[in-house]
């Protein structure tokens, strides 16, 4: 080995990056060359003297304080996801013991319906848990301070099926923003608005999405009630529409008039 | 211990690490590729091989959601997270040495600089050379980890950081060469 070639290979041997026969064929070269020796010296001091007093930029109080609240949050979202299975499992036992009992179609019918209430509660506590961090600002929004339609035609250059955003039919209702996010590993276009100074999330999901929670047209509005806020499920206009609020039938100020008169949502079919 | 202390004792043990590479990634926008990329390591931990380590793994999850920020914002998909307009690298290996090495860093001893005056001067690296360097000096990495962080060549890694070394201790004998925050300010890094 000569020297250039030695020069060349001082960096991944002080970094203990080469391989054993070029080790070898380097220190050969050192134990006869003292110019090549003394850079190797040089640089072995760099890195005592610098490079491994080097330390991370620790992350600030603030930081800190926000990852243990993510941490906590996504433990909590977790914990419940595991009761949800454990649920599951118990009622496919029963219906399972049931199936046997009245027969296979009473059965057939007893494990679809089972699987819905199920996908649907998925798909209720992760719009919650997205919800909440969109409104912690733990999720800050791809796009904001633009009305609902400039929002569509950036949602719609993005996501491959038909996002409709609704129109702000009152006063009472500010659209604050958007972010392409995901729910249950689909992806979705994420809204944040609010309806009387209240925060109302709106996640725009892929109908193929929506197709596979396997619910039934009617009732339309599918409600579902999780740790205190108010999911609500339906599909329109080739997407699937999920709606997580605080107020109740207020949230339907997101797409109807005040003045409309509406019929009550349903009472919530599960409270997680 | 259940998967998800571990995972919380993961994530503290290296928080300052990921806070220090969200910033290299995003400076303006670190907290929150910290907070997302932890989410999104939440959600893969189950796939996670405990035969690997936990550091160069969550990193790899962090660039790529930067790359899709990124991506989602500007419509034009990029492998490079910073930003950085591509050109010609060497090709390096172990095999194919690069010339010899240009700066002995006898005069940067001579100078006794403090370890603080090293660490800014790695913040004034161009962003791709920073990262390597970040990543080999500051985290430990090794040469492969970062190959597969980065998705380069073992070749780029070693090239990026023959490169972001020499340069690094350019600005320690010459600090004028270095270019000043506002240069850094325009590295393009999508927000």
């Amino acid at each position: 080995m000569d020297c250039s070639t030695a020069k060349s290979k001082l960096f991944p041997y002080v970094d203990g990056e080469l391989t054993p026969e070029l080790r070898d064929q380097l220190e050969a070269h050192l134990a006869r060359c003292g110019t090549c020796r003394r850079l190797v010296d040089l640089e072995v001091a760099f890195r005592e003297t610098y490079v491994d007093r080097l330390r991370p930029d620790p992350a600030p109080e603030p930081v800190r304080e926000q990852v243990v609240t993510l941490l906590r949050e996504l433990g909590q979202g977790r914990r419940a996801s595991r009761r949800q299975r454990q649920l599951k499992r118990l009622v496919v036992c029963v219906g399972a013991a049931f199936l046997v009992a009245v027969g296979l179609s009473a059965g057939i019918a007893l494990q679809s319906y089972v699987g819905t209430r199920t996908t649907l509660a998925e798909l209720a506590i992760a719009a919650v848990e997205q919800h909440q961090k969109l409104v912690r600002d733990l999720l800050p929004p791809d796009i904001k301070n633009v009305s609902p339609k400039v929002a569509e035609e950036w949602f719609k250059k993005r996501l491959a099926f038909n996002v409709s955003l609704p129109d702000l039919r009152t006063e009472r209702l500010h659209f604050l923003g958007g972010r392409i996010s995901h729910l249950r590993e689909v992806e979705v276009a994420a809204l944040e608005y609010q309806v009387d100074g209240n925060n109302v999330s709106l996640f725009i999901i892929p109908e193929d999405a929506y197709r596979q929670l396997r619910l039934k047209d009617k009732p339309r509005f599918k409600v579902v009630s999780h740790r205190g806020y108010d999911v609500v499920i339906w599909r329109s206009q080739g997407a699937g529409y999920t709606l997580v609020s605080e107020i109740g039938d207020r949230a339907c100020l997101m797409c109807h008039a005040p003045e409309e008169k509406l019929e009550p949502l349903p009472r919530p079919s599960a409270h997680l | 211990m259940d998967s998800g202390t571990e995972f919380q004792d993961a994530v503290y043990k290296y928080l300052n690490p990921l806070y220090n590479y969200a910033l290299v990634l995003a400076r303006q926008d670190a907290e929150d590729l910290l907070q997302e990329s932890i989410a999104r390591a939440w959600e893969a931990f189950h796939r996670f091989d405990r035969s690997q380590s936990f550091k160069p793994w969550i990193f790899t999850i962090m660039r790529n959601v930067q790359i899709d920020r990124l991506r989602r914002r500007r419509l034009q998909p990029s492998e490079e997270p910073l930003g950085y307009q591509k050109e010609a690298e060497p090709v390096v290996s172990l095999e194919n040495p690069l010339c010899s090495i240009p700066l002995a860093p006898e005069d940067i001893l001579l100078r006794r600089e403090t370890v603080e005056q090293v660490r800014e001067a790695i913040r004034h690296l161009p962003p791709l050379l920073r990262e390597i360097v970040e990543l080999r000096d500051i985290e430990g990495l090794s040469y492969r980890e970062i190959a597969t962080i980065v998705s380069r060549p073992v070749g780029t890694v070693m090239s990026r950081l023959y490169r972001g070394r020499n340069l690094l201790r350019t600005y320690l004998v010459e600090p004028r060469e270095r270019p000043g925050e506002k240069e850094i300010g325009v590295r393009n890094d999508g927000l």
